[in-house]
């Protein structure tokens, strides 16, 4: 047998690859290439489904009359990305490095909810969101809250739900990153007087949190100036009072990597999300995903629904192609086998 | 019949989207691999067969006609989920077909795995487009998937010569529908209403569908819709006086108008299945388009609440019995199919499921074992009300798929 792997050197690596590939290519390229066949489809699925490349307008068609449903996918999945980035990147950091030894119990709670259902996970978020929730009756003790103000069925409930739910997506892939950060480097980054990051820490954090609130802020519909300048505030005193010279120096571009692989587990499965638009949302708040589901199954659509998933997939590839390409996925494997 | 099995009866027929959400996959997957030609029967029929096994063992006794019919050894039943009556003490044990397997030594597989009408003709639609046998004897589905099935020719004909019940005992209402005139290919199982559900306390007495429509202060935001189109825009059609039995073009755009409207002037909250019961009793909502059988559930929980028949009519829903092309058992299919048009089963079967009975003469018999549920009206309900409920008519594909196509604007998905 030994002598044989050394005789046959290529051997090993075909015999390794061999079930991969097969899964590959029967639960992924098989169902991708006939989705693309039955895209180019016209017809019922009474009469019968004809191919024929010139039902390419299922293509232009649905690009046409879905932009705005595709625009609003992104824009929930980007502001989702986004936050979990920004709730993720200090837990993941307070893990690595304050974490001690309870490092592992940490990073066990960060998946623990994943021991539940997703959608379980979901409906109770309709259970904490709910108008007679808790949560809703504290809101409503604040002053100038509205009193039709509610959080489910609204863009904030989806985008928060999208958010909870690819937490530990985001969180795995920093902590690697920034587990692997060397702490002499800061050390000596400390030694050549490397101190409070000022007024850069203020300046970037009024940038980042005002631009960051604006968009939210028009995204949910708010008074977006308020909360832009409620954001402005907070990154102000944040980055005047916590960021450090040697975060910016060291720490955060050794972790950019873990950032990046993070936010691409994050946005690609979230921007085809359906669940979260259809239990949290409201017909104001529908995904692509939501569409697809529909064309599939109540319509019974099947070319027009294939081909708006083909090119959300196809979109969805193309990013990760440049993504690859600009940062090379050693970091995306590397959270993988964390996950 | 005691109070205690009414209060346990678990979830109502049409659960949680969940379930649909994740056999939504499921359907993804099957409707992959539809072609508009014929699918291979061999590869399609194999999942329905793992699903009832002995299916293909058991004698095939259409084969033999001719000869004296006998009771096959097995029979295979999809339903809906928690559409039959249970064993107090055992959940797995349903007393109505016990007493078939008694009487004709037939063992039922009985399989409560419909979820979701698309979602299950995706699971049998490759096996009869191919000519196969589904591995179903009798599927239980909704009056508008019936009437598809039957208009794509997939829906063995009924012998009323087996059917004396059914012959005898079927409610003149269901009879002569346009989808099947004769009535030889479907069975009605259960009924429900469509009408409206909310809390009196919040919203005060309605009574008129145009509330949905009217911003009021009280309800605005805090309304569900249906997210069943034949239900949303059946019950929109009656508000705008036209009539769900003739479901045109131009009522389904106007009933869409309509809903566009309601929905822009942010009085709906959002399109429901049957979550929209627990939006109500979380006070998400306090006024909803409802199902009667998910209310008299839902009013064991939160007793304030109310359902109503408005008063410019409601809508009614059947489920159906059909018997799937090339049925390996047909013959006891239509054994079993008769079997609940006895009063006395039926009474049994309406005890526990709570559903509008299709059956003569289960009043009476509940009447004398327990006459709270024989008044109750959302199970029995007396003849104004059910003068004023509607059903919707049939459509043709092309139309289905333009009303499906509209609805989806309304919802957002589409």
């Amino acid at each position: 047998m030994g002598t044989l792997l050394k005789r046959h050197r290529w051997i090993a690596p075909v015999a390794l690859l061999t079930p991969g590939i097969l899964w590959l290519l029967v639960f992924y390229l098989y169902p991708a290439v006939q989705m693309f066949q039955s895209s180019l489809w016209s017809g019922s699925l009474e009469k019968g489904f004809e191919f024929s490349f010139s039902n390419y307008t299922n293509y232009t068609e649905g690009l046409a009359e879905y932009a705005p449903i595709y625009l609003r996918s992104i824009m929930y999945a980007g502001a989702a990305t986004v936050l979990t980035a920004l709730f993720a990147y200090p837990l993941a950091y307070t893990i690595a490095f304050k974490g001690g030894r309870y490092k592992n119990l940490l990073l066990f709670l960060v998946v623990a909810p994943f021991f539940t259902s997703f959608l379980l996970r979901t409906i109770s978020w309709k259970i904490l969101l709910g108008d007679e929730s808790p949560i809703l009756q504290v809101i409503h003790l604040v002053p100038f809250v509205p009193e039709d103000f509610r959080l489910l069925a609204t863009p904030i409930a989806v985008i928060s739900g999208i958010t909870y739910g690819f937490l530990p997506f985001m969180t795995l892939p920093v902590y690697v990153a920034l587990e692997k950060v060397d702490i002499r480097l800061v050390e000596a980054a400390r030694d050549l007087y490397a101190g409070p990051w000022r007024p850069g820490g203020a300046i970037a954090g009024f940038i980042v949190g005002g631009g960051l609130a604006t968009v939210l802020g028009i995204a949910f519909g708010w008074e977006w100036l308020l909360t832009g300048i409620a954001g402005a505030i907070a990154g102000t005193a944040i980055g005047w009072l916590f960021i450090s010279e040697s975060f910016i120096r060291v720490t955060l571009p050794l972790s950019l990597p873990g950032v990046f692989a993070g936010s691409l587990l994050t946005f690609i499965p979230a921007i085809g999300d359906y669940v979260n638009a259809e239990m949290l949302g409201n017909p104001d708040t529908m995904m692509i995903g939501n569409v697809i589901q529909n064309k599939f199954l109540t319509q019974n659509d099947y070319p027009a629904a294939a081909a708006l998933s083909f090119m959300l997939m196809a979109g969805v590839l193309v990013v990760v192609a440049i993504y690859a390409r600009i940062l090379g996925t050693e970091e995306l494997s590397a959270s993988a086998g964390r996950l | 019949m005691d109070r205690e099995t009414l209060t346990t009866t678990p979830i109502t027929r049409r659960r949680l989207l969940a379930g649909g959400a994740l056999t939504g996959v499921a359907v993804f997957l099957a409707a992959c691999g539809t072609k508009g030609t014929a699918a291979t029967p061999a590869a399609t029929a194999a999942p329905a067969a793992s699903a009832t096994p002995g299916a293909s063992t058991a004698p095939v006794e259409s084969a033999s006609a001719a000869a004296v019919q006998t009771p096959s050894a097995e029979v295979n039943w999809a339903n809906w989920t928690y559409y039959m009556d249970v064993d107090e003490n055992d959940a797995n044990v349903f007393p109505s077909l016990v007493k078939f397997t008694d009487k004709y030594g037939t063992k039922v597989n009985y399989s409560e795995i419909i979820n979701d009408n698309e979602e299950f003709f995706g699971t049998i639609q490759p096996a009869l487009q191919g000519g196969a046998d589904t591995g179903w004897d009798v599927v239980t589905l909704t009056d508008w998937m019936a009437a598809k099935l039957i208009r794509l020719g997939w829906v063995e004909t009924m012998d009323a010569a087996n059917m004396p019940n059914f012959t005898a005992n079927l409610v003149d209402t269901y009879k002569g529908v346009d989808w099947d005139a004769d009535g030889s290919k479907h069975a009605p199982w259960q009924s429900g209403m469509t009408g409206l559900g909310f809390d009196p306390a919040k919203t005060g007495d309605i009574t008129s569908l145009a509330s949905l429509f009217t911003p009021d202060v009280r309800w605005k935001g805090k309304v569900d819709l249906l997210s069943e189109m034949r239900d949303a825009i059946g019950l929109t059609m009656l508000k705008l006086g036209l009539d769900p039995a003739k479901p045109t073009r131009e009522a389904c755009d106007a009933a869409v108008a309509e809903l566009m409207k309601a929905r822009d002037a942010k009085i709906v909250r959002a399109f429901k299945g049957n979550e929209y019961a627990e939006d109500l009793k979380a006070g998400n909502v306090v006024l909803a388009m409802a199902w009667s059988g998910d209310m008299i559930q839902v009013l064991t929980e939160k007793p304030g609440l109310k359902f109503a028949v408005p008063s410019e009519g409601g809508m009614l829903w059947t489920d159906n019995n059909l018997i799937p092309k090339g049925a390996a058992h047909k013959y006891t299919a239509e054994l079993l199919i008769d079997w609940y048009y006895q009063p006395e089963i039926a009474a049994m079967l309406t005890a526990y499921v709570n559903y509008v009975s299709p059956v003569k003469g289960t009043a009476e018999i509940l009447k004398a074992a327990d006459p709270e549920m024989a008044n109750n009206p959302l199970i029995f309900p007396p003849a104004d009300v059910q003068a004023k409920l509607h059903i919707f008519g049939g459509l043709t594909e092309e139309d289905e798929q333009y009303f499906n196509q509209q609805f989806a604007k309304v919802t957002g998905k589409g």
